[in-house]
């Protein structure tokens, strides 16, 4: 793994912009192609191989959580544990996730897994793609998740109800907008029948008992780009659960267990021989040097580094009330004062790709950039 | 590990290339507010919201309050179909709309 410095596109703006991509740049700029990062293909193999593995041991660690009654480590109410048990034995259909990994002196580490609500979608599979096009058509990225989302939305089609699949996310986001709408274009080309429907338009028709879209029709298919553990918390999460149509929620709502850091002990308690894992547990005492997250929390808040007696950093945020973590430190490798994170992707059951975000210091937040990457 | 060369987008483009926010705001680090259809106009209005600077709508929405919660009816638009637009009726009256989103700013993981 290789940083290499080069000079962004002439009008590179322009070139996002016409892919539909108007979150290039905010306060700070996310999108960045003045560096790439160059793996070789035993690199990329190997993170491939990581992520399948890994996907292997979230479905055990899902099953275990089931079996074992776990739930009030996740901080989940306990009126949605039936439903969430309903959709995972009826096998609800799941669409994506992304790991994130730290990969330092040849090893792949999970740092978390974003089960539920992952975004950068849209810029790991068509913006660097394009990007690569213009900079190097001789080499390849690892990158099929285009054909991938198209492929499991074909597959996923006769285990939808029939009719329309909504698509939903907040109103007030491009970024959230962009990768709603990325996911339902493939949806389309999927053959599926889709309306978008923000989130805060979602109806609920308390004669009929069911959701309703802005049309008044009824919603049975739903991919949301919004969080299950909001969903559960405000004023119509109950109706999920008295819904007549029965909709089919994607994310599905087993996916709380795996979108939650509590999963990270549970991994490391039923896996410690996996390589691809760092020790986690529910208490500060077994380890030295160690992450502290709250076991529901966005974009690295409230996150503190803690090496020995010393703060290595930490962030500020509204997250933790439900409890905290600790994961063993292992800090992400530094290019030059850049510090990159892996964002592998699973499409369906599969890797599909990968996607690179960087800070300027070791927790990756909502202000670190999107930098692209390539096969050598 | 790219099984094929060619990508087609039939939706994200045209629907989102008209939502970018203005080069000047960039800078600005104000929030944009957009819309994903292509089929109505952008008005320009202040939102009375503190803290929330210019809205971009290609709708209003039109509503009204309900022990002191504010249920969404509909948009003044074009863009939606005439049930969604106009008035009520005793269909509509048993749909309440806003029971989610209360976190309603990026998600983003």
């Amino acid at each position: 793994m290789q940083r290499i410095t080069i000079p962004p596109r002439n009008n590179w703006q322009k070139a996002v912009e016409q892919l539909g991509f108007g979150f290039h740049t905010t306060n700070v700029p996310y999108w960045d192609e003045s560096a790439y990062y160059a793996f070789s293909m035993d690199e990329i193999l190997y993170i491939e191989k990581a992520s399948a593995e890994l996907w292997n041991l979230c479905l055990g660690a899902v099953q275990h959580v089931i079996d074992n009654n776990l739930y009030h480590l996740f901080a989940i109410p306990e009126t949605f544990i039936p439903y969430i048990e309903r959709t995972w034995t009826e096998d609800h259909p799941s669409i994506y996730g992304r790991f994130d990994f730290c990969y330092k002196d040849g090893q792949v580490k999970l740092l978390e897994f974003n089960a539920d609500t992952p975004t950068s979608l849209y810029e790991a599979g068509i913006i660097q793609w394009f990007w690569l096009q213009d900079f190097d058509q001789s080499k390849d990225q690892f990158n099929s998740i285009h054909e991938k989302l198209i492929g499991y939305w074909k597959y996923a089609q006769p285990y939808l109800y029939p009719g329309v699949v909504h698509f939903a996310c907040v109103k007030q986001s491009l970024e959230d907008l962009t990768n709603v709408e990325y996911i339902r274009d493939c949806a389309i080309q999927a053959g599926l029948d889709t309306r978008l429907l923000f989130i805060d338009d979602v109806g609920w028709d308390a004669n009929d008992q069911v959701f309703a879209d802005m049309q008044d029709q009824p919603v049975k298919n739903i991919f949301k780009l919004y969080p299950w553990e909001w969903l559960v918390a405000e004023e119509f999460g109950v109706h999920i659960l008295t819904d007549k149509n029965r909709a089919l929620w994607i994310e599905p709502a087993w996916k709380m267990i795996l979108s939650n850091k509590a999963i990270l002990p549970i991994l490391w308690q039923l896996y410690p021989d996996c390589p691809y894992l760092l020790p986690a547990y529910f208490e500060p005492a077994r380890l030295t040097d160690y992450v502290k997250k709250p076991i529901l929390s966005r974009e690295g808040a409230n996150i503190e580094l803690i090496k020995g007696s010393t703060v290595l950093q930490q962030t500020e945020g509204e997250y933790g009330e439900e409890g905290h973590i600790y994961q063993q430190l292992f800090t992400l490798p530094s290019f030059d004062g850049h510090y990159p994170v892996l964002g592998s992707w699973i499409i369906g059951q599969e890797p599909a790709g990968m996607g690179i975000r960087e800070a300027n210091n070791l927790v990756t937040d909502n202000l670190s950039r999107f930098i692209p990457h390539l096969i050598i | 590990m790219k099984k094929s060369k060619h990508i087609e987008l039939v939706l994200i483009t045209a629907a989102l290339a008209s939502c970018h926010r203005p080069a000047k705001d960039w800078q600005g680090g104000s929030p944009v507010y957009v819309r994903s259809d292509s089929t109505a106009q952008y008005t320009r209005i202040y939102h009375h919201h503190p803290g929330v600077g210019l809205w971009y709508y290609a709708f209003r929405p039109y509503g009204n309050y309900y022990k002191g919660i504010y249920h969404r009816a509909g948009y003044y638009s074009d863009a939606f179909g005439e049930e969604v637009n106009i008035g009520s009726n005793g269909f509509k009256s048993s749909i309440i709309r806003g029971g989610f989103g209360e976190g309603a700013w990026s998600v983003g993981s």
